[in-house]
C-alpha cells in the first residue's frame, strides 16, 4: 500500500509539473516504485517533461471509463524503470472527472506503487478538487512572490475543506517546496524570505529549490533536471526526494549566495 | 346537603321620601311583586311594615353578586392575556439588554484564516492566529486578533484590538481605519463621538500567542 501525494500550487507556472517529474524520478532513483499521474486534463505537459510524449497510447480518462486497463496505459520511464507515468487526456476537459472513478483509479494505483504522485492543474476548479480529494498528503509549490503565496494559501484552504481524509476527521499532511529562489534577490530584500512564506502558509517545509536556467533546457529535452548531478536545482530535487523516502537530509541554505565573501575576495585579485 | 339554585330579579333602591316610596310601590306593585327588594341606606320602620304587609321580600344593605354575560367575560379575559403578554415582552427585552451587556457570545478561534475564507461572527471574536491576504472577518461584536492581519476586517462592535497590520483593509463601523496608525503591538480601536480613536495598549517586548 503506497502513499498518494498531490502536487498543488493554486497559481500556474510556478513549477508544479517540473517538480512532479523531478520528485517522481528522484523517488524512483531511491529504488521505490513510483507513478506520476497528470491530472491536468486538456492541458497535459508532464509527458513532455518526462520525455514520454511519443509513447502515450491510452490516457487516464480511458482507464477510468474502462476503455483500457491500467497496465496498458502505464508508461515506464526511459530514465528509471521504477518510474511509471499515466497521461492526462488532451482531447477532453476537466468535466469528465467524477469522484467515484477518480477514487477507484487512485485506489488501484495505491495498491501497485509505493508512491503515487498526482500533478494537479493550476487553479482551484473541479479538476483541482478531484486531484486532492483522495490524496493522503499534498506538496505545495510556491515561488517567493506574493501572488503565488496567496493562491497557494487559497488552495490549502480548499484542500483542508474538500479532502476526503479531512471529511473523515483526519488531517492531510501538507509540505511546502519553495521553488525558483534567487539568493541575491532574497539577500537584497527583493524576494520574500522563506521564513516569511512559512509564517504565512504555516505548513512544514520540505525543501527549497534555487532558480536554475538548466531546468528549461532539461524540460525541453524531456530529461528532468534531477538527472543532472551538477545542476543546483537537480541537487535540490534530489535532496527533497531523499527526504520523501525517509532519509534524513540536512536543509541546505540556498538563500545565501555564493557570490558572497569568497567571490568578493577573489574579485580583488582579478 | 340539599341545595337549589335560583335566578331572581332584584330591585335595588334607596329611600329618600317614605310617602313617595309607598306611592311608587302602590302604583307598580304588579311589576315588583316577584322582585327581591334591596334597600340601601336608611330603612325606616314604616317602610318595613309596608313591605311586610304587601308580602314583598326585602334585604337591607347587602352587596349582591353581579352577573356578567359570557361576552363581557371573554373580553375581560382577553384584556388580561394581552396585559400578561406585554409584560412578558418587556421582561424579555430587559433580559436581552442585560445579556448583551454581560456576554456578547464570545467565539474563540485558534486557526489560520486562509485566503478565500469569510468568517461571519455574531457577537465577539477572539482570534489567536493570522488572517491571510484574501480572507475576510466580519463581526457584529468586538474583535480581538493577536497576530498580523493581511485580509479584510469588518467590525461593528464597541472596540477592536489589533497588532500592526500594514496590509490589512480594516473597516470599523463603515469607516476605513488608517492602518499606518497601528503600532507594532496591540492597539485598541474604538469609536468615541463619531471619531475613531487608536490607542496602543501593550509594550513591544510582550510576545503574543506563540
Amino acid at each position: 500500500m503506497g502513499i498518494v501525494i498531490a502536487v498543488i500550487s493554486g497559481k500556474g507556472g510556478v513549477g508544479k509539473t517540473t517538480a512532479t517529474a523531478n520528485l517522481g524520478l528522484g523517488i524512483a532513483m531511491n529504488n521505490k516504485k513510483c507513478v506520476v499521474v497528470d491530472f491536468d486534463i486538456g492541458q497535459r505537459n508532464l509527458d513532455m517533461i518526462l520525455g514520454l510524449e511519443n509513447r502515450v497510447v491510452y490516457d487516464m480518462v480511458q482507464v477510468m471509463d474502462g476503455e483500457a486497463n491500467l497496465k496498458q496505459a502505464l508508461i515506464k520511464s526511459k530514465a528509471n524503470e521504477n518510474l511509471h507515468f499515466l497521461a492526462a487526456s488532451q482531447t477532453k476537459d476537466k468535466s469528465v472527472l467524477e469522484s467515484q472513478k477518480v477514487e477507484k483509479l487512485v485506489a488501484e494505483l495505491k495498491e501497485n506503487f509505493d508512491f503515487v504522485i498526482l500533478d494537479a492543474p493550476a487553479g482551484i476548479e473541479s479538476g483541482y478538487e478531484h486531484t486532492i480529494e483522495f490524496a493522503d498528503a499534498a506538496i505545495v509549490i510556491v515561488n517567493p512572490e506574493v501572488s503565488s503565496i496567496r493562491d497557494a494559501d487559497r488552495a490549502i484552504g480548499i484542500l483542508d475543506s474538500k479532502s476526503a481524509k479531512v471529511k473523515a476527521g483526519d488531517d492531510v499532511a501538507k509540505y511546502l517546496i519553495i521553488n525558483r529562489i534567487v539568493a541575491d534577490m532574497v539577500e537584497s530584500g527583493e524576494m520574500l524570505k522563506s521564513d516569511d512564506i512559512l509564517e504565512i502558509l504555516n505548513i512544514k517545509l520540505l525543501g527549497k529549490v534555487p532558480e536554475d536556467k538548466g531546468v528549461i533546457d532539461a524540460s525541453n529535452q524531456g530529461k528532468p533536471v534531477v538527472l543532472d548531478k551538477k545542476s543546483i536545482a537537480g541537487q535540490a530535487y534530489s535532496r527533497i526526494s531523499d527526504r520523501l523516502c525517509g532519509q534524513k537530509v540536512d536543509m541546505k541554505d540556498i538563500e545565501v549566495s555564493d557570490s558572497g565573501l569568497f567571490k568578493r575576495i577573489t574579485g580583488i585579485f582579478k | 346537603m340539599k341545595s337549589k339554585q335560583y335566578s331572581i330579579k332584584v330591585f335595588e333602591t334607596t329611600i329618600e321620601d317614605e310617602l313617595q316610596f309607598i306611592d311608587f310601590f302602590d302604583n307598580n306593585y304588579m311589576l315588583f311583586k316577584d322582585h327581591l327588594i334591596v334597600i340601601e341606606g336608611d330603612f325606616p320602620d314604616r317602610i318595613r311594615e309596608y313591605l311586610e304587609k304587601k308580602n314583598l321580600k326585602y334585604l337591607h344593605n347587602v352587596i349582591l353578586p353581579k352577573g356578567r354575560t359570557r361576552k363581557a367575560l371573554e373580553v375581560e379575559l382577553k384584556a388580561q392575556n394581552a396585559d400578561a403578554e406585554i409584560s412578558a415582552q418587556i421582561v424579555q427585552q430587559e433580559l436581552h439588554k442585560l445579556e448583551n451587556q454581560l456576554q456578547n457570545n464570545l467565539t474563540v478561534l485558534d486557526e489560520m484564516i486562509r485566503s478565500g475564507r469569510e468568517l461571519n461572527i455574531k457577537g465577539d471574536l477572539l482570534l489567536l492566529n493570522r488572517v491571510n491576504s484574501g480572507a475576510t472577518i466580519k463581526t457584529s461584536g468586538n474583535l480581538i486578533i493577536t497576530k498580523v492581519v493581511e485580509g479584510a476586517i469588518r467590525c461593528k462592535g464597541n472596540f477592536m484590538m489589533l497588532t500592526a497590520s500594514p496590509k490589512a483593509n480594516i473597516v470599523f463601523h463603515d469607516v476605513e481605519v488608517d492602518n499606518s496608525l497601528l503600532e507594532d503591538r496591540l492597539n485598541r480601536v474604538e469609536l468615541k463621538n463619531n471619531e475613531i480613536i487608536i490607542t496602543p495598549v501593550l509594550k513591544k517586548e510582550i510576545n503574543w500567542a506563540l
